[in-house]
């Protein structure tokens, strides 16, 4: 169990590297990381700075190959594969830079697919997808495919999907990168509505330094190591 | 989506149906996958089906309770020789034989010789060798499903036929038509049928007549008898056993006819199944390359799912699932084209005496049964491989590739 005063996420020595044509190369060699809970953290960095990386191992999809990755009560380093699948089910909303939407799904058959992963009915199912649907500002469009929207639109559909199950922690993946400027700012604005009125814990990785002002505090990441943070005023 | 699912059941009925929906868009290399198992279905239906309709036409023809005697110790018509006076003795036997006697208490027989002859086709004017059948009067009698169906039988001493339906459709052969058969003509005195049998691919005419025009008098090949029942054959065999004039032997019509149908429905089978499984490999190969296009073509997809939390186990059942769909979509086609172009084709070959033998192609349940499981055995082995690489799509692809 944590405590209260323990750091919601704690990355603790951290090293990973990945074999490029036989030679490894290190990402990380010793990141440490600590996120309380209901924060709101953009990473930003240059290319190949560990961005992607850091995020993955957040995600579960990726392992650190040495040190301690802990968020909540789970630490996702000790886990195999499919406990990290079903951690991430249960834990985690991903938000994608191209929405990842399924075309042939409609927008609330997209919603829908985190709660398959629960013991849900269908009506109960059904209320979850109209009320998050609801909540970004598409009620009415459950049918509608994702062809048929504008990014923007596919945008709030992820959202959308990644806080159906209500999950404590949200990772945006450069969630704006896609967008004109007006869709990013609605997008970043629902974002900031979930960490403050919803209390979700966000990480947002992004290259946009007016997407970072949305969030409470901007790590930067260079080289595998951070290496500012700025606070919101 | 029924509420008592699974999570399991409910994670892989979605992915079947987002790998299903997503088929139009590859609608060129689906439909060829589906193509090519339909045409591997084709080929052994077809190679089956004329095993089968060959067998069918010979299985129908033998009864078993009709016995042909053979002499000469041969287990075919063609090289027997029964002596007239192993006939004259078995006529003179009294008791039970086994075999149904007239009104007089004479044996229900018929003595037989076989003939074959040359006959030009309507069709393209070729030549080919039939059986010509000299039988006594009894003969058409003896046989179980053999009727009339136009004009009469041969009058004893006269040279007319009688003309299975199938060879009067085939060499246009009217009644009342005038043939040469050998050296001398013939006079088509009537049609029978025999349920499509082998029967109906020979010309019936007077024992007598066929010896004296083709120089075989006395001759004798087989003696057919009306059996009591199929049992009676063993009390045949036994007052066979009685005469010692020359060796002997009995068979039932029935097994005298699968022993023949059974060598060359092997032979058919033995060409058609290793072509049919060599085809078979070459659209599973097929099957593999469209169902990897279907991994490679969904991989964001996959890999989004996946990341949301999506088991393994749903990857690999939404392509593989995808294979057999296809697989099946194949073997439908497949089948509904085998029956259509073959079931009641005409074929022939050579059968017994050396005689051309026609027979119908028959697409029978169990040709249809046999066929498709291949068909599917190839979606489901075809699309095994690309379905475990589904399930090893590195999630990250999800994550910063365009959906």
């Amino acid at each position: 169990m944590t405590q209260d005063n323990e750091p919601y996420i704690a990355l603790g020595g951290i090293r990973k590297a990945y074999r490029i044509g036989g030679e490894m190369i290190p990402i990380f060699t010793g990141l440490d990381l600590t996120i309380p809970r209901g924060d709101f953290v953009a990473v930003m960095g240059p290319s190949g700075s560990g961005k992607s990386t850091l995020l993955n191992m957040l995600a579960g999809i990726d392992r650190p190959d040495g040190g301690t990755l802990r968020i909540g009560t789970s630490h996702l380093d000790q886990m195999g594969e499919a406990a990290r699948a079903g951690w991430r089910a249960h834990n985690m909303g991903i938000v994608f830079q191209f929405y990842n939407l399924l075309p042939m799904l409609t927008a609330a058959e997209n919603v829908e697919l985190p709660l398959l992963l629960k013991p849900l009915t269908r009506k109960e199912r059904r209320l979850r997808v109209e009320r998050v649907l609801d909540l970004v500002g598409l009620s009415g469009r459950e049918k509608q495919y994702p062809a048929l929207m504008s990014g923007g639109q596919q945008q709030r559909v992820g959202i959308a999907r990644a806080i159906v199950s209500d999950p404590g922690l949200l990772l945006c993946d450069e969630p704006t990168g896609d967008l004109d400027r007006k869709s990013a700012d609605e997008v970043l604005e629902m974002l900031r509505f979930l960490n403050r009125q919803l209390e979700k814990t966000i990480i947002m990785v992004t290259h946009d330094p007016q997407a970072a002002l949305y969030a409470r505090r901007t790590l930067h990441l260079d080289k595998g190591d951070f290496i500012e943070e700025k606070r919101a005023a | 989506m029924p509420v008592f699912l699974s999570t399991h059941s409910r994670q892989a009925l979605v992915m079947i149906r987002t790998n299903l929906s997503s088929l139009p868009r590859r609608r060129a290399i689906s439909a060829s996958m589906a193509l090519s198992v339909a045409l591997v279905v084709c080929v052994l239906a077809g190679f089956l089906s004329m095993a089968k309709g060959f067998e069918t036409a010979l299985a129908s023809a033998g009864s078993p309770s009709v016995a042909v005697v053979l002499g000469g110790g041969t287990n075919q018509e063609v090289g027997s020789d029964i002596p007239a006076a192993v006939i004259r003795t078995l006529d003179a036997m009294t008791g039970d034989l086994g075999v149904i006697r007239d009104t007089g208490g004479k044996l229900l027989s018929s003595r037989e010789i076989v003939v074959p002859v040359d006959m030009r086709q309507v069709t393209d004017g070729a030549s080919r060798t039939l059986a010509l059948r000299g039988m006594d009067l009894a003969g058409p009698s003896i046989r179980e499903g053999v009727a009339v169906s136009a004009g009469r039988i041969f009058s004893p001493g006269a040279r007319e036929i009688v003309v299975g339906d199938r060879l009067a459709d085939e060499f246009g052969l009217g009644l009342g038509d005038v043939v040469r058969l050998g050296a001398v003509d013939w006079t088509v005195a009537g049609h029978f049928s025999a349920h499509g049998s082998a029967f109906e691919s020979e010309l019936w005419a007077d024992l007598d007549a066929v010896r004296s025009a083709f120089d075989r008098q006395g001759q004798v090949q087989s003696l057919k008898l009306r059996l009591a029942g199929p049992a009676s054959l063993t009390l045949l065999r036994d007052a066979l056993a009685t005469i010692r004039q020359a060796p002997l032997a009995a068979v039932s019509e029935a097994d005298l006819y699968a022993a023949q149908s059974g060598r060359t429905a092997s032979l058919i089978r033995l060409f058609g199944w290793p072509l049919a499984l060599l085809m078979a490999v070459g659209a599973a190969a097929g099957a593999l390359n469209t169902m990897m296009s279907s991994v490679s073509d969904r991989t964001v997809e996959i890999a989004t799912v996946r990341a949301l939390g999506f088991s393994r186990l749903s990857a690999f059942l939404g392509t593989w699932i995808e294979a057999i769909v296809l697989a099946a979509a194949g073997v439908a086609v497949g089948l509904i084209a085998s029956w259509l172009i073959f079931n009641g084709w005409q074929a022939s070959t050579i059968g017994a005496n050396n005689a051309r033998m026609a027979f119908q192609l028959a697409v029978t349940p169990d040709v249809l049964l046999t066929s498709g499981l291949l068909g599917l055995a190839i979606g489901i082995l075809g699309g095994a491989l690309p379905a475990i690489a589904a399930t090893r799509l590195p999630l990250t692809a999800a994550l910063r590739t365009r959906g």
